[in-house]
């Protein structure tokens, strides 16, 4: 008798529809607030949302990110801010995607984003440097560093609402 | 140069104080009065009189009202708008004043005679509107008192001129 | 014996000295009342109201004068209504506080309120988010959100250099004149105020250069908000990421105790390299504070062109060669020349360094001649005989102290002990001041000596024979333990008691301090002032006890050890009289400094020199050996006081450098010599073993720490201020000989040469200026505005004489050197003297008085 229910339950699959994804020929859409790789984000000028504050590598659980800060100038501009990333890196291995360093960002310049085919053959590929994590700029507009007119940006920390 | 045009008023300004750099204040008033503001030169020749820093006479003259660090007119008219005078229509006062004289608040006439601003209390509120000219206390103001003022110091600057 | 005082801190009784400011007492207790203003080395202000409390008194009946009581027994107290600061209250008998009531919860939820109403809340980009005495402060007793409206905040400047040292960041100041009240009080460089009023109130300075002093990097320790941060950290990193490693400023005698913050960095390969410098707290030494020498000039530990591998120059060419053969080739070397060796040790040799070039020179040489660079001041024995006793602590000294500074330019030379000294004159200590010049701590000086170049040694002559017609000052004296006392009494009877006022301040406290420098003598003079000085001291029995004694004005931070360790300059004047064949030259750099050593080692057959950088000495070498710098490696250093101080490895090591040490202790293993220690710490142990001055100054003894007050660092930034503890050792004072009651000491007339007059229209006087030119400090780029072009002062006679006016370009000649400088016409130099400050230009130049002539040369 419990043989038959096994076998119903298989001729009832058998009509539904299928779960299996035929990966990576095919990919299953990821859900809005999954946290796959981090992303750093830009304004619409195309100036870096990142001022390196390093508030994200204080919040990471695992110590996988590095930052080092450096001064912005008004002949070489990264971010609105007094201060930028010059070296940004996340450890990959490390990374336990928690997203802390996300809710740590006072300019929500990192961002998990929903990519996860994560794979390297080396240690040292694991390490993703700013220049693999930076989004690119809008289309049309140029990337950092920019040229600004001086007096522009005098705030230490751009305001949210509209940072240009 | 002050210290050679008044050594004998320097002298007397040292003699009042028990060391040099108490008397700052009255030799910023003395360079003040001799060159109508206090530039950054002045405030040099005065902190090298008694052996301070620049930055200490900058500090002196930034804090207190009645030194300008910057160029004055002739006449220098700092009307009292706080709070009791303003009951008194301190603040309607001046700003006839200002149209009057054609300038901005804090500003200069074009023939560099007059100078008006605001200040905080004169302690003369029994007598608002009031102001005070060249440190001369004028008290009891309206429009009509000023304008005569007006007219009588710019008469005083030609004949002065004339000389 | 202070009275002490009773007082009551939420009902708890306390005891503390009478007269103890309350903030401080409630400390010393571990009870936080939080100040922003206040700061424990600074007057009272009561400026920022942080520190409101509730005071309150004993309730004495008044008809029977006796503390009523309640029905428990406890003491009833009476409350003033209205809050109060506790800054500016002094501790009195009886007194009681409140710091924990609702109103004073309340008080200080309302400050911070205010305080930030126009502050920018930038943490996350500013240099002291971390470490920031407001966002502690806020977080512990601010009220967690704001009443005021952000778009009513005020914008003011965000990047107002003050000087291109420090940045004033006008948003965040909260106005509590810490920073005005360092400069006026603790400096006296009155070149930092407030400018205008209310709201509008700024930091100003015009001082020319801004911000003209040499201590401007302690305001930023100080600042309790991030108003005031350094150009040289500026982003350098988040306080929490540094790793602070405890070390010793290699810079001047004065033995500065630092923490160096450190992080990996990407740039440096990786290395782990200092970030900043901050001060450690030794209260026996710098208290909390350091120059800007100390703190901006330590780029020369990573700087550019640090050698990193053994070179050996090869028909003109350097050829790089590893470390064993470089060995091989100097002890091969020392085995054929080791009869005519020349050792130089510079001035930031470390204690091991200096024993293990010992120890190489004695495998060669039965007496070999070991001199120290710059050979321009003597006497280390001296300061052994009689230095500063026991518990000597400049910061504490008063007026039962009289301070003498002679020969020496003393804020250029040893910038924090002027600073002390300065702070000992206000506190009523008898400061005299001899010099040939006017200096700045004339200004504080109680009496100014003058004497011509050379004839420093009367100045002392006539104080110890006005000493000798006092029996009261003699009286301390026990003869039979000091030797040569006849013969000295009998040189000193021909000599006039000069100098009455001063003389007289000197010797009537009860402890007397000299601080002996070198300028405008030769060595051979050198060594009769500090003889005249020692002479003194012994004569007024004031050797051998705290706070009194002498003490050397060295050019470089451990002269004092090489002296302890057996060099002295004396060999370096023989050494250049009979130049030997070969050289081993330690971390010096004579050839850039010196034309007369120029052309003693040219002419050498084989040099060889440890180096961080190719300096002209090491291009005149002939092997040269990189060695580390002191941030790399452990050792110690003595400080001009005798203190042994550790400093410890700070940073990533630069190529293949190698400590000095283990450099001359490989040559030495080669030369059948013992074999090499394996740490720095064994090398001193060996030295503890040899040097019995040194004795008890092994590694773990030096590391040693108390609990120093005032608090700084730990949870108590807003109190302190973001000066580090001392958890690294305070190091050990060795005591003068003079202190153990049995020694016997020595007394020996001393002779006054006057000086030779000559045809040359003037004589040179090398002095010593704080920003020059040194293989330390040149690499500190940030610090290039505030070191002078070379330049020559002359005086206004000399100058008219010669047609020369300020700012003219000159020619300085004399026998053997040339140089060119700017002439400086500024009331300075006695008439007859050319100052040449040392260091300055790139040709050599004499380091001890010469004869020179100066010319007017075009444009």
């Amino acid at each position: 008798m419990n043989l038959l229910r096994g076998f119903a339950t298989t001729l009832k699959y058998l009509f539904e529809d299928k779960v299996t994804v035929q990966y990576p020929e095919e990919e299953r859409p990821v859900r809005e607030r999954f946290k796959g790789r981090h992303a750093l984000k830009r304004y619409d000028n195309g100036l870096e949302k990142c001022i390196g504050c390093a508030l994200c590598a204080a919040a990471c659980p695992a110590d996988a990110i590095w930052v080092e800060a450096a001064e912005n100038t008004d002949e070489e501009r990264y971010s609105p801010g007094e201060r930028y990333a010059k070296t940004y890196e996340i450890n990959m291995m490390r990374c336990i995607f928690c997203g802390y360093c996300e809710d740590a960002c006072p300019t929500e310049a990192i961002v998990l984003e929903h990519e996860y085919r994560l794979t390297f053959s080396d240690r040292r590929d694991s390490i993703y440097t700013k220049e693999m994590l930076i989004d690119p700029p809008p289309p049309g507009v140029p990337g950092t560093p920019q040229q600004t007119e001086p007096g522009r940006y005098t705030r230490s920390i751009p305001e949210m609402k509209d940072p240009l | 140069m002050l210290a050679e045009k008044y050594a004998d008023r320097i002298e007397k300004i040292f003699s009042k104080y028990p060391d040099k750099r108490s008397a700052i204040m009255d030799l910023l008033y003395l360079a003040q009065e001799e060159y109508g503001w206090l530039s950054g030169d002045a405030l040099e020749e005065v902190a090298a009189l008694v052996d301070v820093d620049p930055t200490q006479a900058h500090s002196i003259a930034g804090f207190y009202t009645m030194y300008s660090e910057k160029p004055k007119g002739k006449y220098w008219f700092q009307v009292c708008t706080d709070l009791p005078c303003a009951l008194r229509g301190a603040d309607d006062f001046y700003q006839a004043l200002c149209e009057y004289l054609g300038v901005e608040d804090g500003g200069t006439t074009e023939d560099g005679l007059f100078t008006v601003e605001q200040v905080m209390c004169l302690a003369a509120c029994d007598r608002a509107p009031m102001m005070q000219c060249n440190f001369h206390y004028h008290e009891n103001l309206d429009l009509d008192k000023v304008k005569a003022l007006v007219e009588q110091l710019r008469q005083e600057a030609a004949a002065a001129q004339g000389e | 014996m202070t009275e002490t005082v009773t007082f009551y801190i939420d009902g708890q009784a306390y005891q503390v000295a009478k007269g103890t400011n309350l903030v401080d007492a409630a400390k010393m207790h571990d009870i936080d009342i939080p100040v922003f203003c206040y700061h424990p080395k600074l007057k009272p202000v009561g400026m920022c109201r942080m520190c409101l409390v509730e005071l309150g008194s004993l309730s004495v009946n008044r008809e029977t004068g006796e503390v009523e009581r309640d029905e428990h027994g406890e003491p009833v107290f009476r409350w003033f209504p209205r809050l109060q600061t506790a800054c500016t209250q002094v501790v009195t008998d009886g007194l009681a506080v409140r710091t924990t009531t609702e109103a004073v919860v309340q008080g200080r939820n309302s400050i911070l309120e205010f305080l930030l109403t126009s502050h920018p809340l930038d943490c996350p980009v500013c240099d002291k988010g971390g470490e920031c005495p407001l966002q502690n402060l806020t977080m512990g007793y601010g009220p967690g959100e704001s009443r005021f409206l952000i778009d009513d905040k005020i914008r003011l400047d965000k990047h107002v250099p003050l000087g291109e040292l420090i940045y004033l960041d006008r948003e965040r100041c909260i106005q509590c004149a810490r920073c005005t009240r360092f400069c006026d009080e603790i400096v006296g460089d009155d070149v930092l105020a407030f400018h205008e009023r209310g709201r509008r109130l700024q930091i100003v300075t015009i001082s020319d250069p801004p911000f003209d002093t040499k201590f401007s990097g302690n305001t930023t320790d100080i600042c309790p908000v991030g108003a005031l941060t350094t150009a040289d950290f500026r982003f350098g990193a988040r306080p929490w990421e540094l790793q602070e490693e405890a070390t010793i400023c290699p810079h001047c005698p004065v033995g500065c105790n630092l923490s160096a913050g450190t992080r990996l960095d990407r740039d440096a390969g990786g290395k782990k390299i200092i970030k900043r410098i901050m001060p450690r707290q030794n209260e026996w030494v710098n208290e909390i504070w350091i120059c800007d020498k100390g703190r901006f000039g330590h780029h020369h530990t990573r700087a550019e062109g640090r050698l990193e591998q053994p070179m050996l120059k090869q028909n003109g060419a350097w050829v790089p060669i590893d470390w064993p053969a470089a060995y091989d080739l100097v002890a091969a070397k020392l085995r054929q020349y080791g009869d005519s060796l020349g050792v130089l040790a510079g001035p930031s040799l470390s204690n091991e360094d200096l024993w293990e070039l010992r120890k190489l020179a004695g495998l060669v040489a039965s007496e070999p001649k070991l001199g120290v660079w710059p050979a321009a001041m003597t006497g280390g024995d001296l300061v052994a005989q009689v230095g500063v006793g026991s518990g000597t602590m400049l910061r504490a000294v008063g007026p039962e102290t009289a301070i003498l500074v002679i020969a020496s330019d003393f804020e250029e030379e040893a910038p924090i002990w002027w600073l002390q000294v300065k702070q000992a004159a206000d506190r009523g200590a008898a400061v005299v001041v001899a010099n040939a010049r006017p200096t700045k701590l004339d200004r504080y000086a109680r009496a100014v000596v003058r004497y011509r170049y050379g004839e420093a040694v009367s100045v002392l002559n006539g104080f110890a024979a006005q000493a000798l017609k006092d029996k009261s000052l003699t009286g301390k004296l026990s003869e039979s333990r000091v030797a040569g006392l006849s013969q000295l009494r009998a040189a000193l009877k021909g000599v006039k008691p000069a100098f009455g006022d001063a003389g007289r301040m000197l010797l009537s406290a009860e402890n007397l301090i000299i601080f002996a420098g070198g300028e405008g003598l030769s060595v051979a003079q050198h060594r009769e002032l500090m003889q005249a000085a020692a002479n003194l001291l012994i004569l007024t029995g004031r050797a051998g006890r705290a706070n009194s004694g002498l003490v050397a004005v060295w050019p470089g931070a451990n002269m004092q050890g090489a002296y302890d360790l057996g060099y002295s300059a004396e060999a370096t004047q023989a050494l250049l009289d009979t130049p030997p064949r070969m050289w081993i030259i330690g971390a010096a750099n004579p050839v850039a400094e010196d034309a007369r050593a120029a052309r003693a080692i040219t002419g050498a057959e084989f040099v060889v020199a440890t180096s961080l950088f190719m300096t002209p000495t090491s291009e005149a070498a002939d092997l040269v050996l990189p060695r580390q710098s002191f941030a790399e490696r452990e050792g110690t250093f003595t400080n001009g006081m005798r203190r042994v101080q550790r400093f410890y490895t700070v940073q990533g090591i630069i190529g293949d450098s190698l400590p000095d040490w283990k450099i001359f202790a490989a040559i030495g293993e080669r030369l059948n010599g013992p074999k090499a220690r394996i740490s720095a710490g064994a090398v001193m142990k060996d030295i503890t073993a040899h040097v019995p001055a040194y004795a008890q100054a092994s590694y773990p003894r030096l590391a040693q720490v108390e609990r120093q007050f005032p608090l700084v660092g730990g949870d108590d930034l807003y109190y302190g201020g973001t000066a580090y503890f001392n958890l690294s050792g305070l190091g050990l004072a060795i005591p003068p000989v003079a202190e153990d009651g049995s020694a016997q000491l020595e007394v020996r007339p001393v002779t006054v040469d006057a000086p030779a007059s000559t045809d040359a229209d003037l004589s040179l006087i090398p002095v010593r200026v704080l920003y020059d030119r040194d293989v330390l400090f040149e690499p500190s780029r940030l610090m290039h505005h505030r070191v002078p072009p070379p330049s020559v002062e002359l005086n206004q006679a000399d100058a008219e004489r010669l047609g020369i006016a300020d700012g003219d370009r000159v020619a300085v000649e004399g026998d053997g050197y040339q140089i060119t400088a700017t002439a400086r016409v500024d009331g300075r130099a006695p008439a007859g003297y050319a100052l040449l400050p040392v260091r300055l230009s790139s040709t050599p130049a004499p380091t001890t008085p010469a004869a020179c002539t100066v010319r007017k040369i075009g444009e």
